[in-house]
This record gives structure tokens, sequence and C-alpha cells, in this order.
């Protein structure tokens, strides 16, 4: 499973809709439900599912789906390249 | 010199003229120039020195901050700013305010011309200094490398005393485009002055007087006095803060600047988070995006405990902001407080109210809106009471004595319609006005709610100026009578001006 596929996956269990097909330009206004405060609960469900954590910088100024992803890529080299 | 008399719009014309007839590249020098001026006018030589210190750290600061090549050494030049800007805040704001109001201190001449620091607008060009640095730390903003550009952009004069607070990315690049002289921008501007204006020295001045008179001595009112004072403050802060960013905006169009619109309806809003994405909206998206924000993400852990502690302190802050006295403190306490409860309420009604199918009711939406209202409007008793116990007067006063006024009320108009028996019951809430100026409010209300309506039914919300020629004009020649002939000329300072 590539890293897209796993997001989407994060995305319909936090946002309890299975229908949901991320894209990279996607922002919180194309999601329902996805406000300042379920960001917070996905952010976390993001950073179980990758093992990852992400620092404040790069919490800061995620704009969109695609930027997420870069964040996850740029902690993930191996899974990208699977 | 307030941006409401009429020396400010002479000056305001005069500054426009010069601005239209000289050449290209001196139009930004003269409009800063013109900022120093309006700046200096405020009759307090240290104000500009305050301003300068604010620019020439912000802009230095900036620099350093993009040209540090290791996170720590960015971490160290944006820490220190911020840092340095709180205490240009701290030294020209808090300082003065303690001292004056702290008695052994005011009499004490090793102190006391320290109250005479108190600098108007720092609250508000602090802040955008602040955002300026952490935009450029978060790489969504380059720095500015024109210190006469920079420094137009925290003191550009429409907006220095009160906002809106703008962003780098949204006013720095249009001081760097050449202005082009357009008409309907032009328009635009004139009506909103004329707006302002008429929103200032109608209604919130007309309102000022009913207040005044309760919240100025709460003491001899109970009940429904202290109720009607508490809603028409909520209205009257309103009409003040909006009059001033109508003006605000409106002269920056005549430059070709579009500044952020501060307010979106606010009282419309069905809950307190909506509240706060349409009142004062330069300010909360400040609040939001540098307290809350970076708060949640660090406690994120906690989850919605941790959203909800963020909220706390952010609005407390935002409290302390205004002023730091105990009214100002308890107002934030509360909108943090309520904040944090939907947090943890809003998803379960939500679902509530999909389930029961009644999102889209309209009786349920008018309950919100009136709720949310009331909810703002108990806040504004701490806002607006002289101090805590006044405020703890009126909350404790506030539905003492209701049930004996409305059984009074029945009586007065049943078994019959009797004029004198309602006359002599509506007496205690005129709070002590003439009959004249209680028809002029009602009648400028009245008039507000109506422009309201027309424009939240008009598409393009352009009312009245795609109008004909001749209503157009006959709205403009009414508003210019209204505000010759119902204005109130008392001077008084806008609210928004004490912070």
């Amino acid at each position: 499973m590539n890293i897209m596929d796993s997001l989407t996956e994060v995305f319909c269990s936090i946002f309890e809709d299975n229908s949901i097909v991320l894209k990279p330009e996607m922002t919180a206004n194309d999601v329902e439900g996805w406000d300042s405060l379920s960001h917070v609960v996905l952010i976390l469900a993001i950073e179980n599912r990758f093992k990852i954590k992400f620092n404040q910088k790069e919490l800061l100024t995620l704009r969109n789906v695609g930027d997420l992803l870069h964040s996850i890529e740029s902690k993930h080299p191996v899974i990208n390249k699977k | 010199m307030t941006t409401n008399s009429f020396a400010y719009l002479v000056f305001v014309g005069f500054v426009f003229i010069t601005f239209y007839l000289v050449k290209g590249k001196y139009r930004w020098s003269l409009l800063l120039l013109a900022s120093l001026i309006f700046y200096a006018s405020q009759k307090a030589p240290h104000l500009l020195l305050a301003l300068a210190l604010v620019i020439l750290v912000s802009y230095y600061w900036g620099l350093r901050l993009k040209a540090a090549k290791k996170d720590r050494k960015k971490q160290l030049w944006l820490l220190s700013g911020i840092l340095l800007n709180l205490v240009f805040l701290f030294l020209f704001r808090y300082l003065p305010a303690i001292v004056s109001t702290t008695p052994s201190l005011s009499s004490n001449p090793n102190w006391s011309f320290l109250s005479g620091l108190l600098t108007v607008g720092i609250s508000f060009f602090v802040l955008q200094a602040i955002s300026y640095l952490i935009d450029i730390y978060l790489e969504v903003l380059e720095p500015e490398r024109h210190l006469g550009t920079f420094a137009l952009y925290l003191s550009f004069f429409p907006k220095l005393i009160q906002g809106p607070i703008e962003r780098g990315s949204d006013l720095l690049p249009q001081l760097h485009r050449p202005y082009q002289f357009d008409y309907q921008n032009m328009r635009r501007g004139l009506w909103q002055i004329e707006q302002g204006l008429f929103k200032k020295l109608v209604i919130a001045d007309r309102l000022a007087i009913f207040v005044n008179a309760v919240y100025n001595n709460v003491q001899t009112y109970t009940g429904i006095p202290l109720i009607i004072a508490t809603y028409l403050y909520a209205l009257q802060i309103y009409f003040d803060f909006s009059a001033y960013t109508d003006i605000a905006l409106g002269v920056a169009r005549l430059f070709g600047i579009n500044l952020t619109q501060n307010f979106n309806s606010p009282y419309l809003a069905d809950s307190i988070p909506e509240f706060w994405r349409r009142w004062h909206i330069s300010f909360s998206r400040w609040i939001l995006d540098y307290i809350f924000k970076p708060l949640q993400m660090f406690m994120r852990e906690w989850k919605q405990w941790g959203s909800a502690i963020a909220l706390i302190i952010t609005f407390l802050l935002s409290g302390i902001w205004h002023g730091m006295t105990w009214g100002f403190i308890v107002w934030g306490l509360l909108h943090g407080i309520y904040m944090a409860a939907s947090v943890f309420f809003s998803p379960f009604f939500k679902k509530l109210f999909k389930r029961l199918k009644l999102e889209k009711n309209n009786i349920l939406k008018v309950a919100q809106v009136f709720i949310t209202f009331n909810l703002v409007s108990f806040t504004w008793i701490f806002f607006r009471a002289k101090t805590l116990t006044d405020a703890i007067y009126v909350v404790t006063h506030l539905l003492r004595g209701i049930g004996s006024s409305l059984r009074q009320l029945l009586r007065s108009l049943i078994p019959q319609v009797n004029i004198s028996g309602l006359t002599k019951f509506i007496q205690p809430y005129l709070l002590g006005q003439d009959n004249k100026s209680i028809l002029i409010l009602v009648c400028v209300l009245a008039v507000a709610l109506l422009a309201a309506i027309i424009n939240a039914r008009s598409k393009k919300k352009e009312f009245p100026l795609d109008q004909s020629t001749f209503i157009r004009w006959g709205i403009y020649y009414l508003l210019v009578f209204a505000i010759l002939f119902l204005g109130v000329f008392n001077s008084y300072q806008f609210i928004y001006n004490q912070f």
C-alpha cells in the first residue's frame, strides 16, 4: 500500500466517510468535517499510522493534502519507493 | 486628530490630491510622510519613537531571520524579535497604564512620568510586526528589503491606530504595485467612509448616551434598564468599531489599497466559534494562527482537552491584550470557556440535529443566533463596566424585579389599553433620555437594520452603488444630512482607540 492509500484510509476513518478520494490540491474546505478541531485528531492519527512526528513548523505551514503528503514522504523515504 | 473628525477628512483630501499629483515612485514616500505626520498629530512626541523602534527592530530582525542558515539560529532571531516587540508593548502600553491606575506610583515623581508614555496604536502595529516575523520564520513570506516600504506597511495611517492588523502577504505586495486611478474603487471608498461616519456619529455615539447613563452609574439601576443598556452596548461597540474599520478601508481604497474586512455581520453568528469568525476578523485570525494553533498542536496528545486548554489560554491572552484590568481578563476568560465548551458540545449537537433532521430548520437557526447574541452580550458587561465590582453588580441585578415589572406591564395593558399607565410603566426604562433622542435612536437603528437586510438580499452586496443615479445620490445626501442633523458631536473617542 502506498502513502496515498494509507493516508486515504486515515481520512476515511477520521471523517467517517468511505467515499473520500484524496488529491494533492485538496484543502480543509473540500472535506466535510475537516475543521481546526478535527485537524488535531487527524494529525495524531497520521503520526500513529506512519510512526512519525511532525514538528511545529511543518504543522503550521500545511496548506493542503499535497503538503501533508510531502511532509510524510520526507520522513519516510522507504515507504515512498515501494 | 481622530478619524471621525472634520480635520481628518480635510487631511485625507489634501493627502489624496498631493498623492494624485506627484510622480509614481514618490507616491509611497508621500504616504509614509503623511502617516508619520498623522501619528505625530496625536500630540505626543514619543509616539514616533515607539513606532520607529518597532519598525527598525522588525525590519532588521526580518532580514537576519531570512539570512540565518540553521533552524536554531532562525528560532533565536524569531524569539528575540518577538520578545523585543513585547518589551516595547509593555513599555509604551502596559507600564503607563499600570502607573496611572496605581495611586502610589502616579503620585511618585520618579514613576509618574511613565504614565505619559502611553502610545495609541502600538497594540495594533506590534501584533502586525510579530506576525511579519513569524511568517518569515514559517517561510510563507519574504522579508521586505526596502525600509521605506516596510515602514509604510506598519504605519499606513488609515489603519495605524486601530487596525485592521494586516498580514505581510496581504499588504506588502500592494505597496509595491504602481497606483492606478480607478473610478469604481474611488466611489466604493467614498461610500464606505460616508457609511462609517454615519455609523459612528449617528448610531454609535447616540447609543453611547444611553449606555453611559446606566454604565457610569450602575448602582442606581436594577433589572430591565440594566438589560437594555447591555444590549445597547452590544450594538454600540459593533457600530463604533465597524465604523472605524469602514473609514479605514474607505480611505485606504482612495490610494488603491485593499485592507482586510474586519466584520461580517457578527451578531448573525449561530455559535460562539462562528462569532469569532465574523468579529474583529484580523485580530481573531491573528490569535488563532499565532497563539491557538501552535498551542493546540503542542498539546495534540491530549486531543480535545488540549484544544480546550489552548482556547482558554488564547482568549485569556486576548483579554489581557485589551488591557490589564480584571474586566478584560474576565471577558477573555468567558470567551475562552465558551469556546472550550463548544469543543465538547458542538460535535454532540451536530450529530443530534442531523439525526432529528433539524440542520436546516429556520426556527432552530434563529434560536441559535439569539442564544449566541445573548452569550456575547453577557461578556460585554465585563468589557464595558468601569470596574469588576460594577460588572458583578450588573450581573447580580440583571434579573432582579423582572417578574414584578412584567406583571406591572400586563396590568397596564389589560383589561383595557391604558396609555397613561403604559407611559408611566415605560418611564424608568428610557434611561433618563428625552423622547426626541429615543425617537432618533429607534429610527436610525431601523434604518441600519433595513440596510443590513437589503445588503444581505442583494447579490453583489453593492447597494446603493448599483442603483440609478437618482436613488444613489438621494441616499448619499440623505446620509450627509442625517450626519449633520442627527449626529452626536460630543467628540467621543472610538472605543478601540484605548487599546
